[in-house]
């Protein structure tokens, strides 16, 4: 029998949506014949949680789901104490989601200096410092399950996985949510009448769209694999961001007039000028609805 | 004798009393918290669209409907048309039946000494997240809902997809669960007539008739249920009468001492929640043959929650037919957020009972939210005179491996907890 690649999922401040998310990788049958889990929260594992905590179990990869504090416990034991007893005997660590990389969501649950692993929000935190070396954050709230897979699969195989500055895998991570939308074209082309309820329109100008200067792969590794959160009409949220979760998430902050967040890399004059331009095109086929009479 | 419950998406632990080797008071702590109501004090009343799913990673998408519908509660004459709600109403259906599914195979199973069957927990679940991404772009985690309808606008495409997800959901159930057709199954009324199929869950149910387990998990009896729409009645259930009219002012929430969940109690009572709760409410035929003969034990639990699966895919079918695509899918709010300064509840059904939401906002901050989830319902009590329900559904047993079966039958979730 081949062997099995060892992962160790522990949750610490989390919803565990996460481990849902994974749940709907669509491929887990060959999954489970690759790797094991030495625990899961829902899957079945050779180990309790308390054999966790109290024994050393031979593992490979450990990933840590959930904003982290020392006052968060497991079995009475502290999930830092876990980390750093495991972290020790692994070969990676992959902090999965938001909340385990940034602290996300969770940062603000009332524990005691609370937040992501190597990071808290954009800020490196000095807590692991050691363990950088070893860790790959596939951020997301939750993480888009393919992400996540791959990323292990791409651990066991010991392929060199170029990171960016938090420690994503640009192949995931180097991307815009932006890029791959089916309202791409109302934004080129500057058409800012989006209203809620519609297949047109594009929520960059009003509704709060965070997907020109959010990192990641939604739309082009679809959700549940048919759709992502802006095809379907709602705002990019910036989930995958150190950021997450800003405030007014519904509407787009503006400095007279012009969205203040602009797409990664552009800067406001040329913004500024090309909008101008763009809006001359007044292209009747996106002012009318897209299926027309 | 002190049980750690695992795998409840977390943990708790469990502190059994025996007095004459039964099980006579068992003291339930759950150890960790998440101050999710704190979280949201401040914030926009929008944002809670977005963090509100984030309570609970399996039932997110009651929490959203839960909050847009609580939100929606503020404001005078808001409109929203039919094909917004029976949107919003299908995705819903289709969360609580992933749960199901998951719960059945992941959970239940193992406890009556079988492989746990992740391909037959996920296959399902996957189409229902399908479906459930369909109209909110993704599952886990979406905010689709929003105030005054849904984000999305749906096709006549996006509907052939979604009827495919659904009969493929069928066709698994009939494949798997029970191998009859749905309809035989739907319209079975008789709990025994039942065990003559083959399938998952007459097998299970026949495994608790052949270990004698038809007693176990008896509780109060007493069911409540509050989150109605077109296929849920509201009301409450005492031995068999049911009385529909009742109201969330009589819900009350108290500290608990020994651990971070709160006590809920309807009328100085604890009520059992959840799909057994329902179908009592809704007097769906099988399962109340099945309280006829079996009271509310582990049996009629079961039995409801597997048969909700196929009711709310049949419920379904019946909800699509009925959209109208040409209506709007989104109405404007006559009346910006951050003119509003108002309260307002909002009671939905999740997989494990009813959710409750209170807001209170002011020039559109929230600044109060509560949350009430079905695993507080089922968790209440904690003392040894007023036993909570699924406390006093492990009394009398004589072993800690058949009280964990009892506890989780529930479904008690730990997240859900601990918001
Ligand atoms: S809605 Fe968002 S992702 Fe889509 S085109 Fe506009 S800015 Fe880009
Ligand atoms: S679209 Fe934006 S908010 Fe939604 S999952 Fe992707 S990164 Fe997160």
């Amino acid at each position: 029998m081949k062997k099995k690649m060892r992962v160790l999922w522990l949750s610490a401040i989390a919803c565990n949506g996460n481990t849902h998310s994974f749940l709907n990788y669509p491929y887990i049958e060959q999954f489970l014949d690759d790797f094991e889990f030495i625990y899961h929260p829902v899957i079945d594992s050779h180990y309790t949680l308390e054999d966790i905590v109290s024994k050393k179990i031979p593992c490979d990869v450990l990933l840590i789901e959930g904003a982290i504090s020392k006052e968060f416990k497991r079995v009475d034991v502290s999930v830092v104490d876990i980390i750093e007893k495991y972290s020790k005997i692994v070969q990676k660590i992959v902090t999965v989601g938001t909340c385990a990389t940034f602290g996300g969501i969770f940062r603000e649950s009332g524990y005691e200096e609370t937040s992501g692993m190597h990071f808290d929000q954009d800020k490196p935190s000095q807590k692991f410092q050691d363990l950088i070396d070893k860790t790959i954050s596939v951020s997301g709230c939750p993480v888009h399950p393919e992400v996540l897979v791959n990323t292990l699969y791409a651990i066991k195989k010991e392929a060199i996985l170029k990171l960016d500055n938090f420690l994503r895998p640009k192949e995931f991570y180097a991307y815009t949510i932006h890029n791959g939308c089916t309202r791409n074209e109302y934004f080129e082309y500057k058409v800012d009448n989006h209203r809620f309820g519609e297949l047109e329109g594009c929520m960059f100008y009003d509704h709060g769209c965070q997907a020109p200067f959010t990192h990641g792969s939604c739309n082009k590794v679809l959700w549940n694999e048919v759709n992502s959160k802006t095809r379907a009409g709602l705002s990019c949220m910036g989930c995958t961001e150190p950021t997450f979760p800003k405030q007014n998430l519904f509407s787009t902050k503006k400095n007279m007039a012009i969205p203040e967040n602009l797409p990664v890399g552009v800067g406001k004059r040329v913004y500024l000028t090309l909008a101008g331009i763009s809006k001359a095109f007044k292209i009747d086929r996106l002012e009318k609805k897209l299926f027309d009479d | 004798m002190i049980k750690l419950i695992e795998k409840i998406e977390g943990e708790a632990k469990l502190n059994f009393n025996f007095k004459e080797g039964k099980i006579d008071f068992v003291d339930i702590e759950f150890m960790s918290t998440r101050n999710i109501e704190n979280i949201l004090k401040g914030k926009n009343a929008f944002d809670a669209l977005v963090i509100n799913p984030r309570v609970c990673g399996i039932c997110g998408h009651a929490h959203l409907i839960a909050t847009v519908q609580a939100l929606e509660s503020c404001y005078d004459n808001l409109k929203l048309s039919n094909k917004a709600k029976i949107i919003r109403e299908l995705t819903l259906s289709f969360e609580l039946i992933q749960n199901h599914f998951k719960w059945f195979y992941l959970t239940m199973l193992p406890l009556f000494g079988h492989k746990q069957q992740i391909l037959k927990a996920t296959y399902p679940s996957q189409l229902m997240g399908k479906a459930i991404a369909l109209f909110g772009g993704q599952y886990p985690h979406t905010s689709y809902a929003v105030v005054g309808g849904v984000v999305c606008e749906i096709t006549e495409m996006d509907i052939i997809k979604l009827q495919l997800y659904i009969a493929q959901t069928v066709k698994f159930v009939e494949d798997n669960l029970v191998k009859t057709e749905s309809e035989n199954f739907l319209t079975c009324k008789d709990a025994d007539a039942l065990l003559d199929y083959e399938g998952d869950l007459p097998d299970i149910l026949r495994q608790i008739k052949k270990d004698g387990f038809l007693e176990h998990g008896k509780s109060y009896d007493r069911f409540i249920s509050f989150g109605q729409n077109s296929y849920f009645k509201k009301g409450k259930s005492l031995k068999t009468k049911v009385i529909h009219n009742i109201s969330v002012l009589h819900v009350k929430e108290s500290e608990m001492p020994s651990s971070f969940a709160k006590n809920v109690s309807f009328k100085d009572k604890y009520y059992e929640v959840g799909p057994l709760a329902r179908a009592m409410v809704n007097k769906t035929p099988l399962v109340t043959d099945a309280h006829k003969k079996y009271g509310d034990s582990i049996f009629s639990r079961i039995l409801a929650r597997v048969c909700e699966i196929s009711q709310l895919l049949q419920h379904s079918k019946k909800l699509i037919k009925d959209l109208d695509l040409s209506e709007e899918s989104y109405i404007e709010p006559s009346i910006d957020i951050s003119k509003l300064s108002s309260s307002g509840y909002s009671a939905v059904e999740a997989a494990r009972g009813t959710l409750i939401h209170k807001v209170e906002i002011e020039n559109g901050m929230i600044k109060n939210y509560e949350i009430i989830t079905p695993t507080q319902w089922n968790l209440s009590g904690g003392t040894k005179e007023k036993q909570g329900v699924s406390q006093k559904a492990m009394v009398g047993l004589s072993d800690v491996k058949t009280a964990e079966l009892v506890f989780k039958s529930f479904d008690v979730c730990s997240v859900c907890t601990t918001q």
